[in-house]
């Protein structure tokens, strides 16, 4: 998308951005903008609105404002622990991520050969086209008790009796690692190839061992890339349903799990409301973040 | 090799494994004979797959998801080529902020855009209509067909457009003659990638199947809450493959490389 100023400048006459007002192509903003107005817009808005009301004003009378379904967040403990898991999971999964993507990530910035190239941006997109629930089963049937891990090393006889790690907390951390790393790979891979490598050249030239060379030189010039990254998987994995209930083996409540639970087995719509603002929030401001750093460095980049 | 490249090189397999290996090893549970999960397999068996096929509640979910995802990408392509012609060629104020509102639904939670939709639903009391299902689907697979369209109408300049309008074509003739094809590539690569998001979709499904209509991740969801023997392996292997079917298909057509920019 950056590329698209390269070719204005090199018309004599482009040099000037036309400034005239919308033309009749405009008008086909028009779809998008009414689909978004009704089914996006709407919905969220009245989902907060529904978060702050005692019921619905549609089928019941006498309905009011409150603050009840924050205040109940708030003062029951209950909720500050499913907060709690959700976000140790978030980090633990984007910690995972991060140690994982980011080599994968450097070796496919540095690879230049385009068959190289294409083949690990397949083997990155490879689990991205493939569901959430088919690799969150994949991973089940490897975790269990008679899955890959534990009946390999049974056989080897490492261990006697079968780890548990279905229905473990690292069970979903590896398990919603594996879903989010490619977001992790691409956002790093995106930063790192565009940190010249004869920089990292220039230090090794100068006597630096290759490893001290990427710790001073790429590594800290990658820091923009391992933040965004960071922000988009954390974002990414607060927000996940299935792989935590499956892999948690339904032990562990996250906030999504208890909105989804809110809706169908206490349908408590307003405080599923509530719960919805909450994460809502929450993602909004990792997104922010997010494109505010990846924002900074293509102004970056533009000055250089 | 310096012990220190190999030691790069070994550490990049292993995260590839990682990441390849738990797609290959479905293929794996899908021809095991046994009714568990049960490594490595003690035989080989198409039985899975037989059964897959023949169940009812099966095949109706996948006919279900096949159709949804047809819905959705005719109307996501119509909404993110109108959307991405009016962006790059209409002059509009503030494309910026549009772009990245129009992008927004892949930024926002899925599960809360089912939530949202649902919550709506059922305050216009409507219920679970299969249309508001589609409409959830086309919210986050919109985005991808803006993304891709907009990628190749900035690869090419107003100027292929101004030159035909020189040289005396009408508005009507430049737009079906040069502005379309132009787009085409863009357009069929969002559109491919549109059909597989709908097709895998789950969080955004989540809230809004109505009773007795599932989609194909619903059904294998709640089958998993319960049993995991080798039809959900073989249901796996066939919604891979139809996948892969369609990425094949994004290669033929216009290469898989404008993917990697995200």
């Amino acid at each position: 998308m950056s590329d698209a100023t390269a070719p204005a400048l090199l018309a004599p006459g482009a040099m000037k951005p036309r400034r005239a007002g919308p033309n009749a192509l405009a008008w086909l903003i028009m779809p998008i903008a009414l689909l978004f107005a009704l089914f996006f817009i709407a919905p969220i808005g009245l989902m907060a609105l529904m978060s702050v009301l005692t019921g619905n004003p549609m089928w019941e009378s006498g309905v009011t404002f409150t603050a009840e379904n924050y205040v109940r967040f708030a003062t029951d403990g209950y909720n500050w622990e499913v907060l709690w898991i959700t976000i140790r999971i978030g980090l633990s999964t984007t910690i995972a991520a991060l140690l994982l993507g980011y080599p994968l990530a450097h070796l496919m910035a540095r690879t230049h050969s385009r068959t190289g190239h294409a083949l690990l941006l397949i083997a990155v997109l490879a689990p991205m086209l493939t569901g959430i629930v088919v690799r969150t089963f994949a991973w089940m049937a490897i975790l269990s008790d008679t899955g890959v891990v534990n009946a390999t090393l049974m056989r080897l006889g490492i261990i006697d009796a079968p780890m548990t790690l279905l229905g473990s907390e690292t069970g979903i951390v590896i398990g919603l690692t594996h879903i989010y790393i490619p977001y992790m790979v691409l956002t790093l891979n995106g930063v790192i190839s565009r940190i010249d490598e004869r920089l990292e050249q220039a230090a090794t030239n100068l006597g630096a061992h290759p490893l001290r060379a990427f710790i001073e030189v790429t590594l800290p010039l990658s820091v923009p890339g391992i933040l965004a990254g960071s922000l988009l998987v954390f974002a990414l994995s607060i927000s996940a349903y299935v792989t935590p209930l499956l892999m948690g083996g339904f032990q562990f409540m996250t906030l999504p799990l208890l909105i989804y639970q809110q809706i169908s087995a206490s349908f408590n719509i307003g405080f599923a409301a509530a719960l919805g603002i909450i994460l809502l929030v929450i993602s909004m401001a990792l997104i922010v973040g997010y494109n505010r750093v990846l924002g900074m460095l293509s102004g970056d980049s533009k000055l250089t | 090799m310096t012990p220190g490249r190999l030691a790069y090189v070994a550490l990049n397999t292993l995260i590839l494994v990682f990441m390849l290996a738990p797609i290959a090893i479905i293929f794996v549970f899908a021809i095991n004979p046994l009714p568990y999960i049960d490594f490595p397999p003690s035989g080989f068996t198409w039985d899975w797959f037989r059964q897959f096929f023949t169940s009812d509640i099966f095949m109706g979910s996948l006919w279900l998801s096949l159709r949804v995802a047809v819905m959705v990408t005719v109307l996501a392509v119509f909404f993110g080529a109108t959307a991405s012609l009016a962006i790059a060629r209409g002059n509009l104020p503030g494309t910026r902020m549009i772009t990245s509102f129009v992008l927004s639904p892949l930024m926002l939670p899925a599960i809360l855009t089912g939530l949202a939709l649902f919550q709506a639903y059922m305050f216009v009391d409507i219920g679970r209509p299969l249309w508001g299902l589609v409409v959830g689907h086309v919210l986050v697979t919109t985005p991808y067909v803006v993304r891709t369209t907009l990628a190749v109408l900035h690869n090419f300049d107003t100027r292929l457009e101004e030159a035909a309008t020189n040289l005396g074509a009408s508005p009507i003739r430049v737009y079906f003659e040069v502005t379309l094809p132009l787009i085409k590539p863009g357009v069929i690569a969002g559109g491919i990638f549109a059909f597989i998001v709908s097709f895998d979709q789950f969080p955004v499904s989540l809230f809004l199947i109505g009773p007795g209509s599932e989609t194909l991740p619903i059904t294998l969801f709640n089958y998993l809450k319960f049993e995991m023997d080798g039809r959900i392996a073989a249901a796996s292997v066939v919604s891979i493959l139809i996948s892969l079917i369609v990425v094949i298909g994004i290669d033929r057509t216009v290469g898989l490389r404008s993917y990697g920019k995200m």
